[in-house]
């Protein structure tokens, strides 16, 4: 049998175990507010309650109390000037509630500093602009052309 | 004494190689150094190719590394080729797959951080790397599923695989599967899977359809000769084996005789 497809379980045959699981699961900021020991995820769509859990507790070691799926209906819009509607994918999220004595906050990774890359760039291109159009003698004319 | 102190050195340098195959073998004493001049000339073991990373199972595994969350550029290297893959045993290919597992994951996860800040992922190539590597993998994995069954049971343990025909008429793969009941006592089975095809709008559906395919291959067999006849006008002494490969479609012979493949000049 391919890695992929299973013959058909009848009594008595071995349990089926899936040796190359290709679940993705991503961990997201909740949108609301939540208690500290509840996470959610996004998962793929063929999910259940029971895959989460044990993709947690076998791949990742983590120990849910209680998980709780959902699929979130993309949000169906028309965008500004077509005629015609579009449809966000679906997303299932999971719900993983972690024991009380465990607590987990979402890292901050963008950090808000960061926005002053651009900002230092455009400075430095400025500043460079400023020394290089004081030094030249001849305005209008191209860096390369230059009499002594 | 120059000679001396060469055939010492050398003595030392089988030494050396000696000690390293030992090293090699047992792993035991790599860092036992006899005499302080051994440490210069000495190669470093390659202990350094030994990579062990810490088992960290947490929920951090769903971040990239700290070190990697400010920067806009992240260097990584390529994916696994199925020839590497091709030489690892199937253990190996098992916990390769986890820790391809994990990275998806991670990359996923930091990829939705980026874009709900409404910001550019850094190197989002790294999804398609680990996702080719996957693939590879499974490839594979199912080549050596594949031999196993040929071996052991004569066929190739693939899902199977009939054609059938649609409602349109055209034909596909239809890929069987295993049912607890049989096909006369399951009529709902009959209810969602109709093949085969009937009816006038059907029956032009198809010979509209085929013209259509027949026109594409006319079309691309008269547009071969066609190019082959300008070559033969303005080149005279073609290499037709070149042309025949180039252009299997034209039939060359034929093409000789065309009214096109004449120059303006009078033949003898």
């Amino acid at each position: 049998m391919s890695t992929r497809w299973y013959p058909l379980y009848q009594k008595g045959n071995p349990q089926r175990r899936v040796f190359l699981p290709n679940f993705w699961l991503k961990l997201v900021k909740p949108e609301h507010n939540q208690p500290k020991n509840i996470l959610e995820f996004h998962c793929s769509m063929e999910m259940t309650k029971f895959d989460v859990r044990n993709y947690l507790e076998k791949i990742y070691n983590i120990h849910p109390v209680y998980v709780y799926t959902r699929i979130a209906l993309g949000k169906t819009y028309i965008p500004y000037g077509c005629k015609f509607v579009v449809k966000d994918d679906d997303v299932k999220i999971a719900y993983v509630t972690l024991p009380k004595t465990e607590t987990f906050t979402f890292p901050d990774i963008i950090s808000k500093d960061q926005e002053d890359v651009n900002a230092k760039i455009s400075q430095n291109l400025e500043d460079n602009f400023r020394e290089f159009s004081g030094k030249n003698k001849t305005p209008g004319f191209p860096s390369w052309f230059s009499h002594s | 004494m120059a000679t001396f102190t060469k055939i010492v050195q050398i003595s030392r340098a089988v030494n050396n190689v000696t000690k390293l195959f030992t090293n090699l073998v047992l792993s035991q004493n790599i860092n036992s150094v006899r005499s302080s001049m051994f440490i210069q000339r000495m190669p470093t073991f390659p202990c350094s190719l030994i990579h062990t990373t810490s088992k960290r199972n947490d929920l951090m595994e769903f971040f990239d590394d700290p070190k990697n969350w400010d920067k806009d550029k992240v260097r990584v290297g390529r994916s696994w080729r199925k020839d590497e893959l091709r030489l690892k045993n199937n253990e190996e290919l098992h916990k390769l797959w986890y820790v391809l597992l994990k990275e998806r994951n991670m990359l996923l996860t930091m990829e939705e951080i980026y874009k709900r800040e409404h910001k550019y992922f850094p190197n989002p190539e790294r999804i398609d790397k680990v996702e080719d590597s996957m693939a590879n993998l499974e490839s594979v994995v199912r080549e050596r599923n594949k031999a196993y069954y040929m071996l052991e049971t004569g066929t190739t343990g693939e899902r199977p695989v009939t054609l059938k025909y649609n409602p349109l008429g055209l034909r596909f793969r239809y890929r069987l599967r295993q049912y607890s009941r049989p096909k006369h006592a399951n009529p709902e089975w009959h209810k969602t899977h109709q093949f085969g095809y009937s009816g006038y709008a059907v029956a032009k559906f198809l010979r509209l359809y085929r013209e259509k395919l027949w026109n594409e291959k006319r079309k691309s067999r008269n547009r071969q000769i066609n190019r082959v006849a300008s070559l033969m006008r303005i080149f005279p002494n073609l290499d037709m084996e070149a042309v025949k490969e180039q252009y299997p479609l034209a039939d060359i012979e034929k093409v000789k005789k065309l009214r096109k493949t004449d120059g303006h000049f009078v033949r003898d």
